[in-house]
């Protein structure tokens, strides 16, 4: 068993080397800087609070990743007071059929476009690189969901940003959409 | 593999995403070799996922903000529960949090007046670091491998003094100096790293003020941590980032706090 005092420390540092990582997610998540930091400054003080809980050896990134998850909800909540659950799925999104004018080719506008939860998983996985699993667990939600989520913002955002834009417009539409 | 099957939307993303085992990743990519409609979505897909880390990497490299480095600052619970008597440890945390942020808001725009009064301290202690860093045959007084090095120093500062070891963040512990702070005894040690950098860790025994948690000081482009843990004073100084020195106070400060025995805790 190793020192009190010196796990805390490195759990300090394997934690405070995830702020960049946490700041870019945050960032792309929200779409505005300001937010961002405020997520991330109430992520680092419950961390603070919980530091003593996090089991060594445990994955700082993917336990930090969700604590930031649990107090954006909790942000969007306090938003949208009533109803608190409902509206989750719509904050944010821009229901209007998208077009490539939407976004203007930045990938930042087009996922504004996206609903919160989509936009989560995109992000998890295709930012932060996050497995399946572990972005299920990250938002506390079954591995299809993840997939799910991940096939409908993903599909949002080739049409925001124009993918299709070059001829095989039928090769496109014409896959099948799984379950 | 005469008619490979079409490859369902999950299956093209899991392929994207390298969720794929071997066997099926191998499936995938023979199928899609032969639907060019579906390669085109997997090369979608991935340049999707390039252009979202295109768009935000530059946040990886972007300095921390006053209020994100305070948040930091607090990573130190141990601190705060041994102190918790002083105040409720979050009404505290939260005056230090308004306090950085106010000090460090107005220090933006009076840059030469600092509204926040920099203990006489951590001043002497910069200067002491600027004298002595760039020594090349004096930077110690006493060398790291003699034994009463920090016996020596305990003895003259008055209270007990340990150099942390840091090796195992790079940095050697060189030795030790002697110096004068205002009628007190000061302890400086001396870190070099591989590539010659230099940090000094500066205490001395502390009077009057309370203890408080890490607080950053800068002159002519040298920084310092320091706080107060009594019965001592302590600045960690280095031509470092900001953010670097932070990793290392916190380092010290852990190992300060493993290492020493805090039997006597009275001031005095």
């Amino acid at each position: 068993m190793r020192e009190e005092g010196n796990g805390l420390a490195s759990r300090q540092q394997a934690v405070a080397a995830e702020i960049p990582r946490l700041r870019r997610y945050a960032r792309a998540l929200l779409g505005d800087d300001g937010e961002a930091e405020d997520l991330i400054q109430d992520t680092l003080e419950r961390a603070l609070a919980r530091l003593q809980q996090w089991r060594e050896g445990d994955n700082p990134r993917k336990w930090l990743f969700s604590i930031l998850h649990n107090l954006h909800i909790d942000h969007l909540r306090r938003k949208s007071r009533r109803p608190p659950h409902v509206g989750l799925e719509l904050l944010g999104t821009d229901q209007s059929s998208p077009s490539a004018d939407a976004a203007g080719g930045d990938i930042d506008v087009a996922l504004r476009h996206l609903s919160t939860e989509q936009r989560e998983v995109v992000l998890l996985v295709g930012l932060e690189g996050l497995s399946y699993a572990e972005t299920a667990e990250v938002l506390d939600i079954p591995v299809g969901t993840v997939m799910s989520r991940l096939a409908r913002g993903r599909e949002r955002l080739r049409t925001l940003m124009d993918y299709e834009g070059g001829g095989d417009r039928n090769g496109r539409t014409s896959l099948r959409r799984v379950k | 593999m005469t008619s490979p099957r079409r490859l369902s939307e999950s299956e093209l993303h899991a392929l994207v995403d390298g969720e794929l085992a071997p066997a099926e990743k191998a499936d995938a990519e023979a199928a899609i070799a032969t639907s060019p409609a579906e390669a085109a979505v997997v090369r979608e897909l991935r340049e999707l996922n390039s252009s979202i880390q295109a768009r935000y990497t530059y946040k990886l490299k972007e300095p921390l903000t006053p209020v994100l480095e305070s948040g930091l600052k607090r990573f130190r619970p141990p601190f705060r529960m041994r102190f918790a008597r002083v105040a409720t440890p979050i009404a505290a945390a939260l005056a230090l949090m308004a306090a950085g942020v106010a000090g460090y808001a107005l220090q933006g725009r009076y840059a030469t007046e600092p509204v926040q009064h920099e203990p006489p301290f951590v001043v002497t202690a910069l200067a002491a670091h600027t004298t002595y860093v760039p020594e090349v045959r004096h930077a110690v007084e006493v060398k790291a491998d003699e034994a009463h090095l920090i016996r020596w120093l305990t003895k003259r500062i008055g209270a007990e003094v340990r150099a942390p070891v840091l090796s195992d963040h790079g940095w050697k512990l060189m030795g030790g100096r002697l110096l004068p702070d205002h009628g007190l005894s000061a302890a400086q040690f001396m870190y070099e790293d591989h590539s010659g950098r230099r940090l000094t860790l500066y205490m001395r025994k502390e009077l009057g003020l309370e203890n408080t948690s890490f607080r950053f000081f800068e002159r002519d482009g040298f920084g310092s941590f320091y706080w107060i843990d009594r019965p001592l004073a302590y600045a960690l100084s280095g031509r470092l980032s900001r953010e670097e020195l932070m990793t290392l106070a916190n380092v010290v400060y852990a190992k300060l706090e493993t290492q020493i025995p805090k039997a006597d805790q009275s001031p005095k």
